[in-house]
């Protein structure tokens, strides 16, 4: 094909377009990573939550910090209608004194269910009073599986038995703990050290509904008291999360449009380069259909040339990055970034195809003389 | 019996004070197997004759009409796909594909019209052969002299079997020896495919193993000898 010939016998040439889509394609990803690295360490803790819908105290907007349910509010929402299971989930904000620096973080207090949580190192489970799963960004801070870590200023132990993963709660690594650990770490931040319980309350509740039951339905079934929300909406609620994720779709949306212009403008140019032996080729008897699906053959060869070199340097980048870095290549994602990077090339193709067919095949035998 | 039939032909480009006339009342036949030199200066309409036969422009006014059937008032695509089917076309500038090697740049014109087969390459490498490139076959035009280019541009116009040669000033790029050598060489291939030629040049030296000469000035037909 004379697309391919061309992309070969130009080697270098071809090669350092392809360079620029890849470097193209890895600031979008790199991008797209970082934006939902973002969003996962705000959020990981609370969207990750093995549930189908996350029930709130009424009236608090879904806001993890307010939210407070007692132990009568929880037995209400296990025992409502398309319920199938209901669990506790407590938050506290706690400060630990790790090995590298005091880490301001989050312990969550799970009443059941600590199999959703993904060990990458030591053992799973329900902890033991005074053990925590934590989140993996704390070997960062110097925390290690083993340690018992103090905390301050309400002078408690945590040991940690095990590193789960992507379970940060704004930016910081969560400290899972169970039922009675979080009552006594919640009391003792409330009321001071020697404080013992809370009397069984926990911030909100993790639902799992019946099949075919709704997240709508639940909340019409348990009334204004509670607020009701899927676990993702529920993560992207509060802590500046709406205004996080427009600036995020924000910068994802401008390096979309910079990706494609600079890929249309690529090609545009490759194009102008090409007139007078386009030309040619039309007034040979080349249709503008020959000519343009030369061009779509090498878009797509470049482009995918490019999107293996742009993943690549992606990769890298983000094997590079440290630990706490928000960075979390989701291929869901970069499957998303890769269709667009394509629709991109397309569309900047255009700009190329109205020049295509504005080519004149006269100008071929045009050489100054009428 | 006449392939070719100009009838009346003008080309203006521009309009009202600025309107520039290329070709007025150009009106000649040429019989099928013939080779017409078209003869005349820088500026004479020589080219403009031969792109509007070409199908590449229309005429503001008059008819081409080729065995029988007007080309004159085609669209674009028809126009391409008469000239891919039925012209052989040769320019001053060779215009080779600058990646594509000899034998590829005559295999472009049946890829212009769909598939290249088995026989299509067989008649590559013999048309290449016959126009003594037989060894220059994979070489690049940068690697091809001026002669050599201008022998694969006629061999890429053999390529379709067309019903007409439209040639540009084939050896204005050339020094005189290569030049002739050229020409005759293009006229022995023309002949011996019976083929119809209108060989656009401003040397008159050229015009020798023309049937016909056809002389234009300021774009009005000056002679037909």
């Amino acid at each position: 094909m004379l697309a391919l010939s061309e992309i070969l016998h130009s080697k270098l040439k071809f090669a350092l377009i392809a360079l620029a889509i890849g470097l193209v394609v890895a600031l979008t990803m790199t991008l797209s990573a970082i934006s939902e690295g973002l969003v996962t360490g705000m959020t990981g803790a609370k969207g990750n939550l093995d549930a189908d819908a996350v029930v709130f105290q009424g009236d608090t907007y879904l806001n993890l910090e307010r939210s407070l349910l007692t132990t009568d509010d929880v037995k209400r929402v296990r025992s409502a209608e398309g319920v199938a299971e209901a669990y506790g989930v407590g938050h506290v904000f706690i400060s630990v004194n790790a090995p590298g620096e005091a880490l301001d973080t989050h312990a969550f207090g799970l009443e059941a269910d600590f199999d959703q949580l993904p060990i990458v190192e030591g053992v799973g489970g329900m902890p033991a009073d005074g053990e925590a799963i934590v989140d993996e960004t704390a070997r960062a801070d110097g925390v290690e599986v083993g340690d018992t870590l103090t905390l301050t200023p309400i002078d408690r132990e945590l040991t940690v038995i095990g590193f789960t993963k992507n379970r940060r709660y704004v930016m910081a690594p969560v400290f899972y703990v169970n039922l009675d650990t979080y009552e006594d770490l919640r009391a003792a931040t409330m009321f001071g050290a020697m404080a013992e319980t809370t009397d069984g309350n926990v911030s909100i509740a993790a639902v799992k509904l019946e099949p075919g039951v709704t997240v709508d339905e639940l909340a019409e079934t348990l009334g204004g008291d509670f607020d009701v929300a899927t676990p993702e909406e529920a993560a992207l609620a509060g802590n500046g999360m709406p205004v996080m994720i427009l600036a995020v779709n924000g910068i994802q949306g401008v390096s979309f449009v910079i990706g494609a212009l600079v890929i249309g403008v690529f090609f545009y140019i490759t194009t102008l380069h090409k007139t007078g032996q386009i030309a040619a080729i039309k007034a040979l008897g080349a249709s503008n259909v020959f000519v343009y699906r030369q061009l779509l053959l090498q878009i797509l060869v470049l482009v995918t040339v490019g999107a293996l070199i742009g993943t690549s340097l992606a990769l890298g980048a983000g094997a590079g990055m440290p630990p706490a870095m928000a960075f979390d290549p989701r291929p869901d994602r970069w499957g998303v970034t890769l269709g667009l990077v394509y629709l991109m090339a397309f569309v900047g193709s255009l700009f190329s195809l109205r020049s295509i067919l504005r080519i004149d095949p006269a100008t071929a035998l045009d050489h100054a003389e009428h | 019996m006449s392939l070719l039939e100009v009838r009346n032909v003008s080309k203006r480009y521009g309009g009202g004070q600025a309107v520039v006339t290329a070709l007025e009342g150009v009106t000649f036949t040429v019989d099928a197997g013939s080779m017409l030199a078209i003869l005349g200066p820088s500026g004479s309409g020589k080219t403009t004759l031969l792109s509007v036969i070409a199908g590449l422009l229309q005429p503001s006014s008059g008819e081409i009409v080729i065995d029988g059937s007007p080309i004159h008032v085609r669209s674009a695509s028809e126009a391409a796909a008469y000239r891919r089917e039925k012209i052989g076309l040769v320019f001053q500038d060779y215009h080779l594909i600058p990646y594509l090697s000899a034998v590829e740049n005559l295999l472009l014109m049946p890829r212009l019209g769909g598939r290249v087969t088995h026989d299509h390459r067989d008649k590559a490498f013999g048309l290449l052969e016959e126009f003594d490139l037989g060894k220059r076959v994979k070489h690049v035009p940068s690697e091809l002299s001026g002669g050599e280019r201008q022998r694969v541009a006629i061999a890429r116009a053999l390529m379709n079997d067309p019903e007409i040669m439209l040639v540009d000033e084939p050896t204005a790029n050339l020094d005189t020896e290569r030049g002739m050598q050229v020409v005759s060489m293009l006229g022995e291939h023309v002949r011996s495919r019976k083929m119809t030629c209108l060989m656009v040049t401003h040397d008159q030296r050229m015009c020798e193993g023309a049937d016909q000469v056809l002389r234009l000035v300021d774009g009005r037909m000056a002679e037909r000898a």
